[in-house]
């Protein structure tokens, strides 16, 4: 037999009776501490403190100690000089890409550098993967997981969802969100806790778009550290603009925010060291093959002459629309196979800072990296197929606003 | 057999989970959506059994995707057994979850962890005269230091489809018992 | 004396007994522990026609604005 919600309630109340004592209320630190950071008088500055906190120990921890504080030094100082004795057949295809494209200098071939400018798979690929990304994606799970497993998540969640409200979401789009700027593969899974499809669609396509991966984040800290800043600012304006617009036209319903608050709780070392291995591995299982084999494609396209074929093509387009020097076409054709290659290959091409600006949110809000792209197709092909025409769309369209803004403020 | 473990989001379902079984376990993708699940094998009386973490749901009428996915593998195993895990500080609307499970005719257990938060909060459950009323096995429980689990394992071949009318004599008798003035 | 308003019009820190909930909510929210004859205390509400959060049995659940103007409570 079943019963209606109305009937199972009252035998609840009925057992409830019977075998529970409710004592006192007891208003515990934990209570409290709940509240402070629910509150918004409190909750917000809170908020913001601890957003800030989570980016700075990214950025010192990923960047500063493990990038540049090591992988910099060894790559650049013996891997990569190593690499360019040993390997055989310098100057030739197999070279180039494996180990180092190097420069034309008054008409020499010259060996690169650095690590950010050989562009071959097991320098610059290797370097990216295990120097830039990995401690990234590290320390960003980690604070994740103890964000999480603390509880919270939700708090922000309940934080933020007057904005995220207006975008036809609601506060718990926080976790897809936050959870992309680690990697866009769980974060297009994550947005399974949205209720309605409009939801699910406008928040796959708003992350794909406009939400750079702890990949990106991590190699843009590297190369253009000082215009960051400005970058994501572009991204996060973008994100509400599009959502705001997506909003209005995509049919479905918006239902409201419902969520369970649980107490904070104090996070288990087994959980969060579980999860981060899951995350990390995860990443490195799916994303890892797309960076060395997306190395190898682009080495193999550029050998080829295709993406400087294309780059010529499009030209006119990056220069007269986007605003950005011709040299870029090359790096934004690639960006369709490698972001994070991309961001590397933008910064060692001369422009104005707007310019770099412009190209680097041109390459974060580009086609979404080929796993993302598969884990949207398991989400339905024809959500897939509008998300790309919404992406189409949002690079045309926002691309010439930010130049449009350059102009306007003088200085594109 | 299949055991099937549900309960709400965050009442430490996954460290039961994990303490439930042992190394072989595999994490995949509900078919056709993107929501994932964990499957591993427990003992039973030296048997293999298999124990499927459900995503977390609050009820059987799904509000999301998880949720969803929650009362599909739910329906999908017609004849597994399910270990309802209940935060014993938010009993009440547990135990909502954990009757429209038994009305589906499930054979249950029921773990009512979190225990010592319970205490902490002034809450006071009598496992056992809730295990009269319900007919079926009520174990407390402290997942995260393991407390009541092999209680719970040992208990888990006591349970049993139950009719919601009975439930209802039985908690009538219980309050009639309780009128009366005293012991059961 | 008690007077009947709806959950969005509370204040918070204030408490009352839920006496009515519109019918196509009450299966929602009653996975979350919120039903007629209940008591709740109202946490906070966000600013801007944010969410209110409430407590009920001691589990804390936060619902839209539009949810709470369907909720009906008996102020104490």
């Amino acid at each position: 037999m079943k019963l209606s919600a109305e009937e199972r309630w009252d035998l609840i109340d009925r057992i409830s009776k019977e075998t529970v004592t409710f004592g006192a209320y007891r208003h515990t630190l934990t209570d409290a501490i709940g509240e402070l950071t629910i509150k918004p008088l409190t909750g917000i500055p809170i908020a913001i403190a601890v957003l800030y906190g989570f980016w700075s120990l990214f950025g010192s921890f990923a960047g500063t100690l493990c990038t540049d504080g090591f992988f910099v030094k060894f790559f650049d100082g013996y891997w990569l000089p190593w690499l360019q004795q040993v390997f055989p057949g310098q100057g030739n295809w197999f070279y180039v890409i494996m180990v180092d494209a190097g420069g034309i200098e008054s008409g020499e071939f010259v060996l690169s550098e650095s690590s950010f400018e050989s562009f071959g798979v097991l320098t610059s690929g290797l370097f990216l993967a295990i120097g830039v990304v990995l401690p990234a994606i590290f320390i960003f799970y980690l604070m994740l997981a103890i964000l999480e497993d603390i509880g919270y998540m939700p708090r922000l969640a309940v934080l933020i969802d007057t904005m995220l409200h207006r975008i036809g979401l609601h506060g718990y789009a926080i976790v897809p969100t936050i959870l992309s700027l680690g990697c866009n593969v769980p974060g297009v899974a994550a947005t399974r806790i949205l209720e309605t499809k409009k939801q699910r669609f406008i928040m796959m396509t708003l992350l794909a778009i406009f939400i750079p991966c702890g990949a990106q984040i991590g190699i843009m800290e590297e190369v253009v550290p000082d215009l960051i800043g400005w970058i994501m600012l572009y991204l996060i304006i973008g994100y509400f603009i599009f959502g705001y617009i997506l909003n209005k036209i995509v049919p479905g319903r918006a239902p409201e925010f419902l969520i369970d608050v649980p107490p904070y709780r104090r996070p288990l070392a087994r959980n969060i060291g579980k999860k981060i291995y899951g995350r990390v591995t995860g990443f490195f299982k799916v994303a890892l093959p797309f960076v060395l084999l997306g190395c190898v494609i682009v080495g193999i396209l550029y050998q080829m002459g295709v993406i400087q074929w294309l780059g010529g093509v499009l030209a006119p387009i990056f220069v007269g629309w986007f605003g950005v020097p011709p040299e870029t076409a090359g790096p934004l054709v690639a960006a369709f196979l490698r972001k994070d290659l991309a961001v590397a290959q933008l910064s060692t091409i001369e422009m104005t800072e707007y310019q770099m600006i412009t190209s680097v949110v041109l390459v974060s809000i580009y086609f979404p990296c080929v796993a993302t792209f598969a884990m949207m197709l398991k989400e339905g092909w024809k959500d897939l197929l509008w998300a790309l025409a919404v992406l189409a769309v949002v690079v045309f369209v926002y691309g010439g606003l930010i130049h449009l803004i350059g102009i306007l403020l003088g200085v594109a | 057999m299949k055991i099937l473990l549900m309960g709400h989001p965050n009442v430490g379902k996954s460290v039961f989970f994990n303490r439930l079984t042992g190394a072989n376990v595999t994490e995949s993708n509900y078919p056709g959506t993107t929501v994932d699940y964990t499957k591993g094998w427990m003992k039973i009386d030296g048997k293999d059994v298999e124990l499927v973490d459900v995503p977390g749901t609050f009820s059987l009428d799904p509000k999301d995707k998880a949720e969803e996915v929650a009362v599909a593998m739910l329906h999908e195993n017609r004849g597994a057994l399910v270990i309802s895990v209940i935060d014993a500080s938010k009993i009440e609307r547990g135990l909502y979850l954990a009757l429209e499970i038994i009305e589906e005719g499930y054979p249950l257990v029921i773990a009512l962890n979190m225990r010592d938060v319970a205490e902490d909060k002034n809450i006071l459950i009598d496992a056992d005269k809730l295990e009269r009323i319900l007919d079926i096995p009520v174990v407390s429980t402290v997942a995260i230091s393991g407390e009541g689990i092999k209680e719970l394992v040992s208990r888990v071949k006591e349970a049993k489809p139950v009719d919601v009318d009975d439930i209802i004599s039985n908690a009538t008798k219980a309050a009639d018992v309780g009128a009366a003035g005293d012991v059961p | 004396m008690a007077m009947e308003r709806k959950l969005s019009e509370m204040d918070y820190d204030e408490e009352g007994t839920v006496t009515e909930i519109e019918e196509y909510l009450r299966r929602r929210v009653a996975g979350m522990g919120i039903r007629v004859g209940k008591k709740l205390r109202v946490v906070t509400k966000q600013p801007i026609k944010g969410p209110v959060d409430v407590i009920v049995d001691g589990a804390e659940t936060s619902l839209g604005l539009d949810m709470a103007e369907k909720i009906t409570v008996e102020v104490a």
